[in-house]
């Protein structure tokens, strides 16, 4: 990925707003800077809507003309089916938006954040992990 | 006259298309397919029912909404975050053990392509860790004899009996029923019995061994010579409150509470998508992400 992109990235990082740091059952939270949130626009190759992990890989045109071919993860389907995620969301060749928090070692891995399809539906955002610390013993509706 | 009566039958056609077109809309309102509602109103005293007796059937999501169980960085109330009051009671045997996992979660975690998690490789939990693992949607029936709870990830289930059989004595490798050796099991043997008419106890021994099992997702250990004690409280009619306290001498000087949560009873009709552990899934994951992900 060009430092020119990077720059564009972190740029675009300011101008995001903060979300609560989900908690995951899965791969771990360790592997992604939550402070590195990319914003991408590009042509999907492959949409795989499966247990343990949604993933999508998207080709990703860089401002010299590079394409950069990008992994994202997100959670369960049972987990982001609330939110609007389903097995025909995507497809290959779809130009699609995604905002994704980017694996620390910089390579051009992530976990979506929220996504918009070709179509313009709007994905909704990961859900934030319950607080961990406190008993759960009330019953409040969620939010 | 003619035309009077082709207008008529014009009219007529129109009007059994709209309600055909109405009656179809209603259908189409209600899903034959109806999901767990997360948005369901607050229980307060002017809608909170009575709860029956000695009954804790039905289909219960997380109370505090979807994500209230998932437990990920540890058991809910000791979750695994370095904090001194979340500290478990190791004995100098379970920090050895401790040492030797390699969790992708919780203080101590390692990237994905260090991990020795038996979860991800598709190997059933074991219990307690069905209790500590993404608990959103467990569904319980109950008979005359028995509790079979439904813990929705990778659809695995669990039998309680009320029936008053005495637990397994614990031996060696194994356990003792009725003067016979018999094996460990992923689920453990369990009993329960009703303190009152709205709480129900039960106990569980006879779980898998320190090298196939674990507590929770940071990789905290458990031995073969695990007692868990679970109470499940009706507190209404939509309420139950399910708790945990672990007993285990062989890794944790004394016995600590894991669990305590509140479920939300949910329409018997309601369902969740599967989320079932596959091992050519997650290789794939593997293969197009994970151990990428976690190189330097």
């Amino acid at each position: 990925m060009s430092k020119r992109l990077v720059v564009a990235l972190n740029i675009t990082l300011g101008l995001l707003i903060p979300i609560p740091v989900p908690l995951f059952a899965h791969h771990g939270s360790a592997s992604y800077a939550t402070d590195k949130q990319v914003v991408l626009k590009g042509t999907v190759t492959r949409w795989l809507y499966a247990s343990p992990h949604l993933l999508l890989m998207l080709d990703v045109k860089e401002e010299n003309g590079e394409v950069t071919h990008w992994v994202l993860e997100s959670q369960s389907p049972t987990v982001m089916y609330p939110t609007g995620y389903r097995k025909d969301s995507f497809k290959p060749g779809d130009e699609v938006t995604v905002t994704a928090s980017q694996a620390r070692n910089g390579k051009p891995i992530g976990r979506i954040i929220d996504a918009t399809t070709a179509n313009g539906t709007k994905l909704g955002r990961l859900p934030a992990a319950a607080t961990q610390d406190q008993p759960d013993v009330s019953v409040r509706p969620h939010p | 006259m003619r035309n009077r009566f082709w207008v008529s039958m014009v009219i007529l056609s129109a009007a059994a298309l709209a309600i055909s077109i109405g009656t179809s809309a209603q259908n189409n309102s209600k899903p034959t397919w109806p999901e767990v509602d997360w948005h369901k109103p607050r229980i307060t005293v002017q809608n909170q029912k009575p709860a029956p007796r000695r009954n804790i059937a039905g289909s219960w999501s997380t109370a505090a909404g979807p994500d209230a169980g998932t437990q990920a960085g540890g058991v809910q109330l000791k979750p695994n975050n370095g904090k001194p009051e979340n500290a478990l009671p190791y004995t100098p045997h379970a920090l050895e053990v401790y040492k030797t996992h390699k969790p992708t979660e919780g203080v101590d975690a390692v990237p994905p392509s260090e991990h020795n998690d038996p979860r991800n490789f598709c190997e059933p939990l074991g219990f307690p860790r069905w209790n500590h693992y993404s608990l959103r949607f467990t569904q319980i029936f109950q008979d005359e004899a028995k509790i079979a709870m439904l813990y929705h990830y990778d659809n695995r289930w669990r039998i309680i009996w009320t029936d008053g059989r005495p637990l397994p004595k614990v031996l060696d490798g194994g356990v003792e029923i009725d003067g016979q050796f018999r094996e460990q099991r992923w689920m453990g043997y369990s009993g329960g019995k009703w303190l009152d008419d709205y709480t129900l106890e039960v106990q569980t021994v006879g779980t898998m061994p320190e090298d196939r099992v674990w507590l929770d997702n940071t990789g905290r250990p458990l031995s073969d010579k695990l007692r868990v004690t679970e109470t499940f409280r009706r507190k209404d009619y939509d309420t139950l409150e399910w708790s945990e306290t672990i007993d285990d001498p062989i890794m944790y000087s004394k016995p600590f509470d894991a669990l305590k949560m509140a479920f939300r009873l949910q329409d018997p009709h309601a369902e969740e998508n599967e989320n079932i552990c596959s091992p050519k899934n997650y290789q794939l994951y593997l293969d197009a992400f994970g151990d990428d992900a976690s190189k330097k």
